[in-house]
């Protein structure tokens, strides 16, 4: 089991007349045992073998290498399986639509399966999670977790089928999604990621998808606590402006609130584990008097429909300019962060669009926010789109040539964030 | 003779005893009535803002439906007792108030006053105030039912029953707080007579035009730096470390021996006791003085205490303010 604290950081002086409450809430799962052996989990390898994973021939030696190192991290006990997509979806391994539990014996015969797998049809990604939703509902009690591995676009079935499916999706299990090469689409998988509360990234090497792989798995065999909400409670009268996870990436909650009740909703957050994320939320109030009170907001964690922690929001009304002017600094980072997110995902559209002076104006403005932020990685992604002639001003210039590659990656860690330096650390 | 429904209810809300109608305090304990149109409306027990019944109202005092924080009685507290008043207020910033003001009357001319400000790296800081404030009240409060009453030892005596209180006060141990802690400063006075006694950096000063003065001295590491010649009053007063006291009471007290002073002014006078949160603004004798010498002559010793707290608020008013101030006359001056 994991116990979880939560912390608001915010500047909680309003002026006179001010509406609008700012917070950073940063809540902190600290799991009591580090390996959880006894929660129960569940997981599902989703391995594309449309025809186009067969060429080059690497791309599917490299994914069947890469789910065997995945099947060789799941710990004994874990219910799992292994599902081969293309226009339509296949248990690969069981082959009897359920899950098996894993030991050597299990493992040994999953990639035995898998070494087998072959290459033919199109890309249906609907299908596949469709199967995946149906061999999980088995273990409703498990922590359920899958990995989507794709190389194209969902080709073989409506937009509509795909929505369908990750509607009934929803909720039931996380999946995080890999794109190997570049013919597919960003938007569609980070749109999957994003309704199953996983990530998505690039492989662009399929040499890079073992460690990539068991990277994942790892994560979701740390995970402890499965199905936590946070419970936001706002004040009549209240709107809820937004409510975003900023870190470790920028995920926009706002549209999943599940009302409770007529003041408080609840935003599912996946599975926890030794982790911390930030939460960054705007609420807008209606003013009061200078010198009173309001509790802006309470932001708990419900766990299995248990309260367990909570951090209040304030709003405090004065005329001191001193105090109502000041901005929080973790809300002022995430703040920064969440637009250099927006500057590179327009930016790049720009690029896309032949609009160079948009591109140009974006990505600079991108380059200046990732320098003042400190956020390296974000920069050296940067790099491989434009040439930074200035990154204090966000001069630059687009590249003529850009890799497909460099370009995918930046737009696929776009929302990945850098966390406030504490100080003195 | 009809009787009106509003006129049975009125009773202070303090000690309960009947009132008069337009009463603006209570005869008996000097609460002021009425101090604000929504503590009357939350006397019915509802959110003042909207109106929500008492038990939306949260333990944190927020109301669970519009969030508005209800004002608490501690915020705001004034007693009159004519030769005496004092006002203690939340100020602009706390979250509550952590001072304490205990005011008491005896017999003819026997006045007893105390402020205590809880210190707030403290746990249940505003408790450990109250309780020492009315410990050491009532300790004075019986001495000056003696005839022959010694003011300094009976000011021991009461800050010896203000530390015990303190030590009673409940708290749970949290890493980050220390043990319930509070500062005192007291003044028992009786025919012109007048003992102060202090642990801490609450104040006295003797406001009697050029012979206005501080009565006490901080224990406080200013203090200290300024006594041992290290530091000038305001380097001292300038350093982060300026409010830290040396002494105090609560468990981990280094002692609780009070310094005292004893007075017998023979002209009259204003005795003025506060907490740092007034002495801030103004921390020279000089400049209560100045103060106090703005308002007209006769000014009722309630008022005065309202100038000096509302003077506080409004330079910022960053920690909570409590004054008391006493009109002290000489025997054979009185020239009422």
């Amino acid at each position: 089991m994991t116990t979880f604290t939560a912390e608001a950081y915010q500047n909680e002086y309003l002026p006179a007349g001010g509406g609008e409450v700012n917070a950073v809430v940063t809540v902190t799962g600290s799991a009591a045992v580090p390996a959880p052996t006894s929660t129960q989990a569940a997981e599902i390898i989703i391995v594309d073998v449309s025809g186009s994973m067969g060429s080059p021939r690497a791309k599917l030696t490299a994914a069947t290498r890469a789910t065997a190192v995945a099947i060789d991290c799941i710990r004994d006990g874990v219910m799992f399986g292994v599902i081969a997509g293309n226009d339509t979806a296949r248990a690969v391994y069981p082959q009897e639509g359920r899950l098996v539990a894993a030991s050597p014996q299990t493992r040994e015969d999953a990639k035995q399966a898998v070494a087998e797998l072959k290459t033919t049809g199109g890309t249906a990604i609907g299908r596949w999670l469709a199967l995946a939703d149906e061999l999980f509902a088995a273990t409703p009690e498990a922590i359920r977790h899958a990995i989507l591995l794709t190389d194209g676009r969902d080709e073989h079935e409506t937009p509509a089928e795909l929505e369908a499916v990750l509607t009934d999706c929803e909720g039931s299990f996380q999946c995080d999604c890999r794109g190997v090469g570049t013919d597919w689409e960003v938007q569609e998988l980070r749109r999957i990621a994003t309704t199953l509360l996983g990530t998505v990234d690039i492989v662009a090497e399929p040499a890079g998808l073992e460690a990539d792989f068991q990277a994942m798995i790892e994560r979701a065999m740390g995970k402890a606590t499965g199905d936590v909400s946070l419970r936001l409670w706002t004040p009549q009268g209240a709107t809820v402006a937004f409510l975003k996870q900023v870190a470790p990436t920028i995920e926009d909650l706002t549209s999943r609130a599940n009302p409770v009740d007529a003041l408080t909703a609840d935003y599912p957050t996946g599975a926890w584990g030794d982790e911390s994320r930030d939460y960054h939320l705007c609420v807008h109030v209606q003013p009061r008097a200078v010198g009173e009170e309001m509790l802006a907001g309470r932001v708990g964690l419900m766990v299995a429909g248990v309260a367990v922690s909570q951090a209040l929001i304030r709003a405090l009304w004065t005329d001191d300019e001193q105090l109502s002017t000041r901005i929080n600094r973790e809300v002022a980072h995430y703040t920064g962060q969440a637009e250099l997110a927006d500057a590179i995902q327009e930016g790049l559209e720009a690029r896309k669009q032949g609009d160079e002076h948009t591109a140009t104006f974006k990505l600079g403005r991108a380059v200046q926010l990732a320098a003042a932020a400190g956020n390296s990685d974000t920069m050296k992604l940067l790099a491989g789109v434009v040439d930074v002639q200035d990154q204090h001003t966000g001069t630059v210039r687009l590249k003529p040539r850009v890799q497909d590659a460099d370009e995918m990656a930046l737009d696929t860690r776009s929302t990945k964030t850098v966390r406030v330096k504490k100080p003195g650390s | 003779m009809d009787m009106s429904s509003s006129e049975t209810v009125l009773a202070c809300g303090t000690c309960h005893a009947a009132l008069l109608p337009g009463d603006r305090y209570c005869e008996l304990c000097g609460t002021r009535i009425g101090t604000a149109p929504d503590e009357e409306t939350r006397a019915g027990g509802g959110c003042t803002a909207c109106g929500a019944p008492v038990e939306a109202i949260d333990g944190d005092r927020y109301c669970s439906r519009c969030g508005v924080r209800q004002r608490s009685p501690q915020d705001r507290q004034e007693i009159d007792l004519v030769v005496a008043a004092g006002v203690s207020d939340r100020g602009r910033l706390r979250r509550r108030n952590e001072d304490a003001l205990h005011l008491q009357t005896v017999g003819e001319s026997g006045v007893a006053v105390i402020v205590c400000d809880g210190i707030s790296s403290s746990l249940s800081a505003d408790l450990a105030a109250r309780r020492a404030a009315d410990a050491a009240g009532a300790v004075l409060a019986e001495a000056l039912h003696g005839e022959q009453a010694v003011f300094a030892e009976a000011t021991r005596n009461a800050v010896g029953a203000a530390q015990q209180a303190v030590l009673e006060v409940p708290w749970t141990s949290r890493s980050d707080r220390d043990f319930p802690s509070c500062t005192l400063v007291s003044a028992v006075c009786r025919d012109g007579e007048l003992a102060i006694g202090w642990v801490g950096d609450s104040r006295a000063y003797w406001i009697a035009g050029d012979d206005s003065r501080k009565l006490t001295v901080d224990h406080s590491w200013a203090q200290e730096q300024v006594a041992a010649g290290l530091l000038s009053v305001q380097e001292a007063g300038a350093d982060k470390r300026a409010h830290s006291i040396t002494r105090w009471l609560g468990q981990d007290a280094p002692d609780d021996e009070p310094q005292i002073v004893t007075l017998r002014p023979t002209e009259p006078g204003r005795l003025v006791l506060c907490s740092d949160g007034l002495w801030n603004y103004t921390p020279d004798a000089a400049g209560i003085a100045a103060q106090l010498d703005a308002l007209p002559p006769g000014t009722a010793a309630i008022t005065a205490a309202h100038s000096l707290a509302d003077a506080a608020l409004a330079a910022g008013g960053h920690d909570n303010i409590t004054v008391a101030v006493l009109n002290v006359t000489p025997p054979g001056r009185d020239d009422q």
